[in-house]
């Protein structure tokens, strides 16, 4: 906080930004202190969590929570204690303990207090062997020179949210929107256009709810070099065509959009040997479908409920804490796969034959596919061809018979015991 | 942890006690055997907590989820290495410890809490089954002695330490056999006595001197005591009883509870108690005054003894069934309990006041005069018109607990500092009096036997740093077991 504090105050910066600070902060005192290294606002998590009766098992991960507190058991959510009025009087205690801290010091407001390090100073009462070597004095600097443009946010930014790439994209999508005439669109692109698509996806939601338009209704071929959360939170009928590459959170939300991704026709590389979207792509998608012609960064897919994805290669913890969807991995993929996975399938093809070494196995089997499964494979691939004209994709379906030997099926445990569930029960009905 | 959720399918547990009309017929211990496959489901229960606050109950630091789970493992021989890293003698605590750490454990917020006490015990017995007990003599010797007046809990275990550090520990004990309350204040009903000799046999074996029936002020003088040694610790206990004084004390037939335990014990334990001084509670109406587990102990002993009937008073108000609001988790509970000895007959007074023992033509006590008492505030109270009667009584017990050490002799040679309630200041656990150091009940008032242990131990640790400016030994809030 102090670091961050000094340095945007250096660059005349400060006045600009909001600082937020978190991290055991459990009494006014804390929020006081925080204040005074040039926080405006504080989290408070932990205490808020003990006063609801959390009593700091560190189970939240394992659905054992014995006070109802991070839990989904029915059984144990019923023993659960809290009450909000115990989390309010919290907040008022905290807010009474930094109101009498500010009089006692003289501050009429937060703000006058933010960054005031001045009125910080070390107990030298304090005799831990720890803090015989700890110089504190830079963190408690105080520079009241540096003030002069303001030691607290006062001025706005301007986010020239007029100027997006997606006012145009909506403005050529009107015969769509209006008129229900199917639009092709074409654009350039470039990383500082984020979250392309968003808004137009807002567009149709609030005119057709959440069904969209049917696919490919509106087509947007794009060019160039994608920002982050390309395609986020894309709604049916939206597709998104991108010959380039494409930063973090690729198809972020994805909800119900299409994404091709492809490198520059003109290119000099093989695309299944470079990484083309950044990290944590899929995050949270809930539908749709997704065709990368290259490898992903870390975290693939992670949260995905519902997604179909394939893709040429990914980095680590692909598929993490994912619940849904259909993933295919036509490449290498990086280690703790499938970390927290809970539902969906991925389908990974294991050219080098060192994929269970790669996996983190607490909730996940790595099995045979059956011929449902290559069926499933089959048909993606041969879209992923069709829309991205990838080499390996070509390749896979041209010697499929030598090739899904190779794929592994990654299924987790409760997941298929529900799967084999659904079965028994329609057999029966 | 071996089952995450093992709370959620196991319920509480514990061995079978003997039906109260067989158990009231002898006095062994009253609770069958336990099977090591039950114990490990037992210990399944356990949540290993992200803070485990019964750590924290414990008096002794036990490492409770680390052996919980070597026993739901069956790995019976880390769980004994574990519990035996932070408590001397498992097999008095697994028996009679009213167990602070099952009252902090996490489970009882809710549910009932893990068997820590009887798991406690089936390790250790398993221990000695298995012959993982064994003597282990210090390799070097430091030269140095160490005296330890008084041969109870704190004073074993101290004992049990400074041996280990390589000092030569003389105990002193003015009774016939070692243990102090631990051996005369305890029944056997609850804890049998062969338990403390198969571990007394362990410590002579690793070197330490016992001295029985040696009163240190009397027998041997103060000033002999500090020339022969380097260091003194005492652990003389708080040993003078709270008396009743009302009307009628003065009358035949009224003791405190540990003279009439006493008896019991050494009677048990084969001696022969002279027909003159001898309590016996057969055919008589005997009253208990006092709720606590000494009370407890008169009630089970006198039932034993065949009396016509038995009947306890408490001049407090019944506790609540369940914890009140202003008695919250993780705290000592003060609910009302139902120990072994009520369960086997019983007459439980609350808000009751004994105002005056009433004689018969001889000077013997032939009843009580009692009132019921209504609390006003919970220092206040008043008496319930015409509630006043008289019980029979031919033996009153008064177990209303420890007042103080006692100062005329030893205490007031050394020239120890008191405090205001009488019992001995330490700092650091050495008192004013340079090299002379305190632990247990005669530095902290009556107490458990878990904190005369805890005591024991930290205190040796002291005078083995007063000693050798050093110590290895280990400490509550730090062990030297490494758990892989």
């Amino acid at each position: 906080m102090a670091e961050a504090h000094q340095t945007l105050l250096k660059n005349r910066l400060r006045n600009k930004v909001t600082l937020q600070t978190d991290g055991k902060i459990l009494t006014g005192r804390d929020i006081a202190i925080a204040t005074l290294l040039g926080a405006e606002e504080w989290g408070v998590a932990t205490a808020a969590l003990i006063v609801e009766g959390c009593i700091m098992m560190r189970k939240c991960h394992l659905n054992t929570c014995p006070v109802g507190v991070a839990t989904q058991n029915p059984e144990l959510r019923n023993l659960f204690t809290g009450d909000p009025d115990h989390v309010v009087n919290l907040f008022r205690f905290l807010a009474e303990e930094l109101r009498e801290i500010m009089a006692e010091l003289g501050f009429r407001s937060v703000n006058e207090m933010v960054g005031r390090a001045d009125f910080l100073q070390v107990d030298q009462n304090l005799d831990h062997w720890k803090m015989k070597k700890i110089d504190f004095s830079p963190i408690l600097a105080f520079d009241n020179q540096l003030s002069q443009t303001g030691r607290f946010k006062q001025v706005s930014q301007d986010l020239d949210i007029e100027k997006v790439l997606d006012r145009q994209l909506i403005k050529k999508s009107y015969p769509a929107l209006k008129n229900l005439i199917p639009v092709k669109l074409e654009s350039e692109i470039t990383n500082v256009d984020r979250s392309v698509g968003t808004m137009l996806s807002n567009e149709i939601s609030k005119r057709f709810g959440s069904k969209g338009l049917p696919d490919d209704f509106i087509y947007c071929k794009l060019t160039g070099s994608a920002g982050q959360s390309f395609g986020a939170f894309l709604t049916n009928g939206v597709t998104l065509e991108l010959e380039g590459e494409s930063n973090d959170y690729f198809g972020k939300g994805l909800s119900g959009g299409k994404l091709i991704v492809y490198p520059p026709r003109n290119r000099v590389f093989k695309a299944e040997e470079n990484i083309i979207i950044g990290n944590v792509a899929f995050y949270g998608g809930t539908i749709g479908e997704a065709f990368i012609n290259g490898r992903a960064g870390e975290r693939f897919a992670v949260r995905n409920s519902g997604v179909k994805a394939v893709v040429e290669g990914i980095g680590d913890h692909g598929c993490e804490y994912m619940t849904g969807g259909r993933i295919i991995v036509l490449g290498p993929t990086g280690k703790n796969f499938g970390a927290g996975m809970s539902g969906g399938i991925a389908y990974i093809l294991d050219a080098d034959g060192d994929f269970e070494k790669k996996c983190n196995t607490g909730m996940i089997s790595l099995e045979q596919p059956e011929e449902e499964d290559f069926q499933t494979i089959l048909d993606l691939t041969q879209k992923h061809v069709k829309y991205t004209g990838s080499e390996v994709g070509t390749s896979i379906v041209k010697s499929w018979d030598d090739y899904k030997k190779q794929f592994i099926k990654v299924i987790p445990h409760d997941y298929k015991a529900v799967l084999e569930q659904q079965k028994l029960e329609k057999v029966t009905a | 942890m071996g089952k995450a959720d093992g709370f959620l399918h196991i319920g509480r547990e514990l061995p079978q006690s003997r039906p109260p009309q067989e158990r009231i017929g002898d006095y062994k211990e009253i609770y069958e055997d336990f099977s090591a496959e039950k114990a490990a489901e037992q210990a399944a229960r356990c949540m290993d907590c992200g803070v485990p606050f019964c750590h924290n109950g414990c008096p002794l630091g036990n490492n409770i989820p680390e052996f919980n789970d070597a026993v739901y493992e069956q790995n019976w021989k880390m769980a004994y290495d574990i519990l035996r890293s932070t408590n001397n003698f498992p097999e008095f605590t697994g028996r009679i410890c009213p167990a602070p750490c099952e009252s902090s454990c996490v489970l009882s917020i809710n549910k009932p809490a893990v068997t820590i006490e009887n798991i406690e015990k089936e390790i250790i017995e398993k221990a000695f089954e298995e012959g993982w007990v064994k003597a282990q003599a210090p390799q070097n010797r430091t030269g140095r002695e160490v005296a330890i007046v008084g041969s109870g809990p704190a004073g074993l275990a101290a004992a049990a330490q400074l041996n280990k550090a390589g000092h030569h520990v003389t105990v002193f004990e003015k009774d016939d056999r070692i243990g102090g309350l631990l051996r005369y204040g305890i029944p056997d009903f609850k804890m049998e006595k062969w338990v403390i000799d198969r571990r007394m046999e362990l410590m002579k074996q690793e070197g330490i001197t016992f001295k029985t029936g040696v009163n240190v002020g009397k027998d041997i003088s103060a000033i002999e005591l500090r020339n022969n040694f380097d260091a003194i610790l005492l652990c003389t206990g708080s040993i003078v009883p709270r008396d009743l004084l009302i009307p009628g004390r003065d009358l035949d037939g009224i003791h405190y509870a540990m003279e009439y335990l006493t008896q019991q014990n050494k009677t048990v334990a084969g001696d022969q108690i002279d027909a003159a001084v001898k309590l016996d509670a057969v055919g008589k109406h005997v009253v208990v005054i006092g709720g606590g587990d000494t009370g407890s102990d008169c009630v089970g002993t006198a039932n034993r003894q065949g009396a016509i009937s038995v009947t306890q008073f408490q001049y407090r108000t019944a506790p609540p069934e369940k914890r009140k609001k202003s008695n919250p988790w993780p705290e000592w509970p003060m609910v009302m309990t139902t120990s072994s000895s009520h369960e086997e007959g019983c007459d439980r007074n609350w808000s009751t006041l004994t105002k005056e023992f009433v004689a018969d033509e001889s000077g013997k006590v032939k009843g009580l005069r009692v009132v019921d008492l209504e609390w006003v505030s919970p220092t206040e109270y008043l008496e319930i018109t015409d509630s006043e009667r008289i019980i029979p009584c031919d033996l009153a017990l008064i177990a209303i607990g420890y007042a103080h050490p006692l100062k005329e002799g030893l205490l007031d040679y050394l020239g120890v500092d008191l405090s205001k309630k009488g019992n001995i200041e330490v700092k650091d656990w050495q008192t004013n009096v340079p090299g002379v150091f305190a632990a247990g009940d005669v530095h902290r008032g009556q107490s458990l036997v878990v904190w005369a242990i805890s005591e024991g131990r930290e205190a040796a640790r002291a005078v083995d740093v007063y000693l050798e400016r050093n110590s290895l030994l280990e400490r509550k809030d730090h062990t030297r077991l490494m758990v892989h």
